[in-house]
């Protein structure tokens, strides 16, 4: 498929909401003022462990202007939420596991009133030892946070005889690797409205990543019918996986049950969303690897503990994506590889862009540079000779029967000039101190659900008034332009032009169900949903023109925006305004449905919690760092972004996901961390969370590589979660080059680089001689 | 006190503005440009009865030469010192410590006054006013004051300034052409962030050679307010400035400072970057001065 065959797919179209987003026009939700409104306030635990002995809200319920003071009594339903178990009370009644935990609403005329009565809340606690290690989670000596322990899921995966591996290897390399808590930094903090409607429908304006389970969970907590409830989740000033789980759906759905119908917001401050919202999960990750002297890697022992903190939410799952991944692209024929997921006081973690997979590829990424090495062999050529292609079976047992990129992204990493010059660039230091080095590192990432999770897609097209389509899919756009591609896919196989299409997403009364905005899903699953409901639109058209010329169906054609019925006195043109008002005329639907059952795996590896997927993207990154041996401060000056993300439908959509999660990356690694003591936040907001700006973004190019997935949209497959994956190791392998340091402990801060490089001068032999 | 309680006065003149801070029996606070005044006011630190707003106060907005005397209004902006040619010419070091601080809409609204008022061991003019040898004027209705810049800080937010004072200029002398300066500063990342490191250098060299006549250097977020690093300073004319030598000097600087841990970094890696900054920021002085003699 040659993409000049194409109007739309596969060519730089602008977003479609790009002019109202960058002009500022565009209002997201929680922008919206209403002249009756109230406002609402959640009150939050003061300790990261404790009971609860009594709540007292008698003080705040007497302040004038406050409406309504509610706690766990007041929740007509079940009392949690959790996309998986809903081990998280909506509100606490006896104890309180974080100091996110919420235990009482308030909604009040003013935001001022509603932050004095939270203040007149009494809470009366006892206070317990918190829980701020993972492994001491797992000892006999820690009390059980849940009733079911502290860990929350063991997944395990074994392959071939490791033991014996490791005794026949010729290298064996051993380390523990640990990661930050990265936030998701979204520009819109969690927030929304809710409102009791006239009819007695409640409606709940939240910006999510799945308006239909959000319903769900939202109806639960209520004991109320989901189809009372409307669920609006688009626009979202940006997610990143942090708006998967429930932020402050259900408490705008409580507070609306008593605010005598007037809308009432909830906005959380940025302090409030660093304590409250979810977190990417700090893991610990000891990996042993061996191999022999030619390269080929034998065995990978891998134990890696993730820190879910107070409760689950999608850590179970993310613990077995860290482990279905952990190995890399690479065919090991022994692996023996562990993961779990612990309880601990630690606020609450869970889906982020990458999902596990970043705090694992650092550390197979990381070895793979040291065997390299170590081995003296180029860093490419060591990763071609253990890669997996089609049709070969992974380093878990796995048979990859979809596309596989990672031999082509090696390719045009050798090929591109920043790493075929890089003795060159490595001399072009700017001071004497400085060090200049290129690192390398190539991953991948599952696109959709695992086994056992139903993955579907499904699209509504409507015929509108003015001639029009309005494409319906229930995924969201959480930031990446998905909305773009669903108007390319529309418009070209309806034959159309693009500005005939608009776009709904995320909302339960104008949208069918599609599944999460997560997994590097929604192109593909949305796309072919799009594709699988336009034949049912063209047979409407069709039939219709057919009736309204009175020919066969066959005989009607398709042209430009436009179909021609051929009669014998001629070609007669039906515009689809005309077919509008024929349908509406006869009371005849305009609307049709696509539905798509994502293709998977047959068989799950017993105890590995869903692996394996039947879809990945690839991708290989290369950087170019320069560090400062006086300060320990790392500038990365270039990065190479190599995806493999199938056909690509939109250039430009796709250089945006990969800037993005360069920039991501380069925070993950040098910068970004939510620091915790003893339960408590350290960190509280954009002053001391340290987020890369625009002068910590360097120049990034992105050259994808064309590995069209039969199965996909047009060849497409997914892009979203793998563009910040690679660039994790890429940026430390690039230090260890520069400056011989390995930072095995993110993120690398100027501080730990000049530990790091103090320490290496002081194991440094002095040379008498001298 | 809620937000939406405090008042806000604005006085039209600086003495109007020094009556009220004489009279006012009520709680006030001075408002400049806002950077930090309202951040605080947010945490709910600083919540008075009264803003005295001092938007309209143009008297003290302003940057002036007077003889061999450079005067600063507090009112200043950042943006406005760092696009000065006169403190282009005369002050280097304080107009590269503006360019450092946040980013260019703080610049546009936080004032130099402020950033002296608040007092902050962070703060990115001070070590700079230091390494300037600047005077503070203090204003009350019943006259002025002049105090040297290292006796107006008492420590974190505390100043010598009385309730009854503002400040009304900040002076320093014209420097020669042989005087030059240079600002340093490490932050956890490029831009917007608050200093975990600043120093602040200024030299005096002798024409045509690596000999330095004099200077000054000060070193902030390494104490509880910024301190000025004598023993460094002796180092300075005691030979000429090779690279040996600055390293010498840069070894020397742990020993001035007294820095605490915190969120952005421990005691150990201040100390040791204050020795850094003070290399690195001598060695980028010399080379500067190298180029220019060429």
């Amino acid at each position: 498929m040659k993409n000049s065959h194409f109007k739309y797919v596969g060519k730089r179209i602008p977003r479609i909401d790009g002019p109202e987003k960058v002009t500022g026009e565009l209002k997201y939700m929680t922008d919206y003022q209403f002249e009756n409104m109230v406002w609402g306030k959640v009150l939050r635990s003061s300790f990261p462990y404790a009971r609860i002995k009594h709540i007292d809200t008698s003080r705040a319920e007497a302040l004038a202007g406050v409406l309504a003071v509610l706690t766990h009594k007041d929740i007509p339903g079940f009392n949690g939420f959790g996309i998986v178990v809903p081990d998280q009370p909506v509100l606490a009644s006896d104890v309180v596991r974080c100091t996110g935990d919420a235990i009482a609403l308030v909604a009040a005329e003013t935001q001022e009133i509603a932050e004095h009565a939270l203040s007149l809340i009494h809470v009366d606690y006892e206070p317990l030892t918190p829980i701020t290690d993972a492994e001491f989670a797992m000892t006999d000596r820690a009390p059980f946070l849940h009733e079911s322990g502290n860990i929350h899921s063991h997944v395990t995966i074994k392959n071939g005889d490791t033991e014996k591996a490791f005794s026949e290897a010729d290298i064996i390399l051993e380390n523990t690797f640990y990661s930050p808590r990265q936030m998701h930094a979204f520009i819109e903090t969690e927030g929304g409205w809710g409102v009791l409607e006239p009819d007695g429908m409640l409606t709940i304006r939240c910006p999510g990543q799945y308006a239909y389970r959000d319903r769900l969970q939202i109806a639960r907590a209520l004991a109320l019918n989901p189809a009372r409830i409307r669920v609006i989740s688009n626009p979202i000033g940006g997610a990143f996986g942090g708006k998967d789980e429930i932020t402050v759906q259900i408490y705008l759905a409580l507070l609306a049950l008593h605010t005598d119908g007037r809308p009432v917001k909830i906005h959380l401050s940025r302090e409030e969303s660093v304590i409250a919202g979810i977190k990417r999960h700090p893991f610990k990750v000891q990996m042993k690897t061996a191999a022999r002297k030619d390269g080929t890697i034998i065995a990978n022992q891998v134990r890696a503990v993730a820190d879910t903190g107070a409760y689950a939410s999608l850590g179970g799952a993310v613990i077995a994506l860290a482990i279905e991944h952990c190995c890399g692209p690479y065919k090991i024929p022994n692996v023996d590889l562990e993961g779990f997921c612990v309880y601990t006081n630690n606020g609450i973690s869970g889906a982020f862009r990458g999902f596990g997979v970043n705090q694992v590829c650092a550390a197979i990424e990381t070895h793979m540079d040291m065997l390299a090495e170590k081995l003296n062999l180029d860093p490419i050529e060591l990763r071609k000779k253990n890669v997996y292609q089609k049709g070969d079976t992974s380093s878990i047992g796995h048979v990859l029967k979809t596309s596989v990129g990672t031999l082509q992204t090696l390719e045009t990493a050798e090929k591109c000039e920043l790493w075929k010059n890089r003795a060159l660039h490595k001399k072009d230091i700017s001071e004497p101190w400085k060090k200049r080095g290129i690192g390398l590192a190539t991953s991948f990432h599952a696109v959709g659900m695992g086994i056992g999770l139903p993955d579907y897609g499904a699209a509504t097209l409507e015929l509108m008034q003015d001639g029009t389509f309005k494409v319906g899919v229930g995924c969201e756009d959480i930031g990446g332009g998905n909305g773009t591609v669903y108007a390319q896919i529309a418009a070209e196989l309806l034959n159309c032009s693009i500005s005939s299409i608009s776009v709904v997403q995320g909302d339960t009364s104008e949208t069918i169900d599609s599944g999460t905005v997560t997994a590097s899903r929604s192109t593909y699953t949305g796309g072919k949903a799009i594709a699988a409901a336009v034949p049912n639109m063209i047979r409407l058209l069709t039939e219709a023109a057919a009736e309204i010329h009175g020919v066969m169906p066959e005989n009607v054609l398709m042209g430009d925006d436009e179909l021609y019925a051929l009669k014998e006195d001629g070609e007669k043109t039906v515009t689809y305004k005309d077919i509008f008002h024929y349908l509406y005329e006869k009371h005849r639907p305009t609307k049709v449905e696509g539905h798509f059952m994502l293709p998977k795996e047959q068989e799950e590896f017993k105890g590995s919690g869903g692996a394996p997927h039947h879809l990945y993207g690839y991708l290989t990154h290369i950087v170019l760092v320069e560090v400062d041996t006086m300060t320990g401060e790392t500038d990365v000056l270039r990065v190479v972004s190599i995806p493999d993300a199938g056909k690509v439908l939109n250039p430009q959509g796709l250089e945006g996901q990969a800037e993005g999660g360069a920039v991501m990356g380069i925070g993950y690694t040098l910068y970004e961390d939510v620091l915790m003591e003893a339960g408590y936040h350290k960190t509280t907001n954009f002053t001391n969370y340290i987020l890369p700006t625009i002068r910590e973004t360097p120049i990034i190019e992105t050259f994808p590589v064309d590995s069209a997935e039969e199965t996909g949209p047009f060849g497409a497959k997914g892009i979203g979660e793998v563009v910040m994956i690679p660039i994790i190791a890429a940026i430390t392998n690039a230090i260890y080059d520069a400056a011989g340091i390995r930072i095995k402990h993110l993120p690398a801060t100027p501080e730990r680089i000049f530990a790091a490089l103090k320490e290496q001068e002081a194991s440094t032999p002095v040379n008498l001689n001298e | 006190m809620f937000v939406s309680e405090i008042d806000m006065l604005s006085p039209r003149s600086l003495k109007e503005c020094l009556f009220i801070l004489e009279n006012e029996k009520s709680s006030l606070r001075l408002l400049a440009g806002g950077t930090d005044a309202v951040v605080r006011m947010k945490e709910g630190k600083w919540r008075p009865d009264y803003w005295v707003n001092l938007k309209h106060v143009d008297e003290l907005r302003f940057i002036t030469i007077q003889k061999d005397e450079i005067q600063i209004g507090p009112l200043t902006t950042h943006s406005e010192i760092i696009n000065s040619p006169l403190l282009q010419a005369h002050a280097d070091v304080l107009v590269q410590a503006c360019q450092e601080i946040g980013a260019t809409q703080m610049q546009n609204m936080g004032t130099i006054g402020g950033n002296i008022a608040t007092a902050s061991p962070a703060g990115d003019t001070i070590p700079a006013l230091y390494a300037l040898g600047a005077v503070i004027e203090l204003t009350s209705l019943s006259g002025k004051r002049m105090i040297n810049v290292e006796d107006f800080f008492i420590g974190p937010g505390k100043t010598a300034a009385q309730p009854n004072e503002i400040i009304s200029k900040i002076a320093f002398n014209v420097r020669g052409k042989n005087d030059i300066g240079i600002f340093q500063k490490l932050g956890p990342r490029k831009a917007q962030s608050i200093s975990i490191v600043n120093a602040a250098v200024t030299l005096s060299m002798k024409q045509g050679t690596k000999e330095c006549t004099g200077g000054r250097i000060a070193f902030g977020s390494v104490g509880p307010t910024v301190i000025r690093a004598k023993k460094c300073e002796a180092m300075l004319t005691l030979g000429p400035l090779t690279d040996e030598m600055i390293a010498n000097i840069g070894r020397v600087a742990w020993k001035e400072v007294m820095p605490i841990s915190d969120i952005r970094a421990s005691a150990s890696y201040r100390r040791d970057m204050a020795s850094a900054l003070l290399e690195r920021g001598l060695y980028r002085l010399l080379k500067r001065w190298a180029e220019h003699e060429e």
